[in-house]
């Protein structure tokens, strides 16, 4: 009886701490372009960016690369980018790219789509940002 | 009782209104959200049988405890192979292994699993279910991690749209009337299904304790 809730208890303590260290492990999920403007010259070790793509930035090379620029708001960056491309990638979205720099350019073969949480039907009201802002 | 509020649940979230930008696919939106917020309501009344269980004795409240964690436990899985489907349509991957969220939702889920595996250790009953108990009761900690780590840490999933602090604060979701509508009403009726649901499963754990209790009940059958 006591042996059963010792093991219980330690099971608990495992599940919170494994918890919290998976997701801490992960606090800096992705660099935003600030951020990796300070790492971008010191290696060539592949991390993941995270930021929006810049206005008709997007330029379809040849050999099925795709370079675009994406930001954070405040500092651009030039990605190239050679891998699948998810559909919902397009002017203004966020994206995660996993790569390398490489003289100011970031390599990159694995993108992922961040859509934000907002959800606007066709005939629905257009969100609007002041609006909810009050 | 239980398939009218499904089936119409299934209707509702296959000709609701979607997202213009990400298409058909965030139509999931109406299965994905309701459902795990079933799971954290169908935990949290596990938390608080299981609790009252240890402090009363009482086996009918182990019963809704364990009710409660099997159809959390179902709309869980749910909730992970929508959002996978759906994170295939806009993220481009069923799963991002990097993701706070991601990982402890999975972690939720083999925890409740492991609260109804814990019961199965001996035919003694009132033992199991005195010790499953403490899963019950801790297991609730994840609840608010789990909800929190959008905030927390950098994530590829979006934030919360409706049980966010500015949705709240603001009154004002971030999101079209009629999704909001669709979605309130999806909620709604996957709470009637998680009340049918979790009936059924108070009844047979309801007959288990009682042949359990008055094992000549079993024997005139």
């Amino acid at each position: 009886m006591k042996k059963n809730l010792f093991f219980i208890l330690i099971g608990i303590v495992i599940i919170v701490f494994a918890s919290i260290r998976i997701a801490s492990n992960n606090t800096i999920y992705y660099y935003t372009t600030t951020e990796a403007n300070y790492l971008s010259t010191s290696s060539n070790e592949r991390i993941k960016l995270g930021g929006f793509v810049v206005s008709n930035s997007v330029v379809k090379g040849d050999l099925g690369v795709t370079e675009f620029s994406i930001t954070d708001g405040n500092i651009i960056m030039e990605i190239s980018f050679d891998g699948f491309i998810p559909e919902l990638f397009q002017d203004e979205m966020g994206v995660i790219l996993d790569g390398y720099f490489n003289s100011g350019i970031f390599y990159s073969d694995d993108m992922l789509v961040k859509h934000d949480n907002e959800y606007i039907s066709e005939d629905g009201e257009v969100y609007n940002v002041e609006n909810y802002k009050e | 009782m239980l398939y009218g509020p499904l089936l119409v649940w299934l209707l509702i979230s296959a000709l609701g209104p979607f997202d213009t930008v990400q298409g058909p696919s965030s139509k999931l939106l109406y299965v994905h959200v309701p459902t795990v917020w079933i799971a954290y309501l169908a935990y949290t009344l596990t938390f608080i049988y299981s609790l009252l269980y240890l402090i009363k004795k009482n086996p009918k409240y182990d019963s809704r405890a364990v009710a409660n964690a099997k159809s959390g436990v179902l709309f869980t899985g749910t909730t992970l192979i929508a959002g996978s489907v759906w994170g295939k349509f806009t993220w481009g991957t069923w799963w991002v292994w990097g993701d706070a969220r991601l990982n402890l939702t999975a972690i939720l889920l083999l925890v409740y699993l492991g609260y109804l595996a814990s019961r199965r250790f001996s035919d003694d009953i009132a033992k199991t279910a005195k010790n499953s108990s403490f899963i019950g009761i801790f297991g609730i900690i994840q609840i608010p991690i789990l909800h929190f780590s959008v905030i927390w840490w950098r994530s590829v999933h979006q934030q919360a749209s409706i049980l966010s602090q500015e949705t709240v604060s603001s009154g004002d979701a971030p999101m079209s009337p009629d999704i909001l509508t669709t979605l309130l009403i999806s909620v709604l009726l996957v709470t009637l299904v998680h009340v049918f649901l979790s009936k059924k499963y108070r009844i047979t754990a309801d007959q288990i304790w009682d042949d359990y209790l008055n094992p000549k009940s079993r024997a005139k059958i």
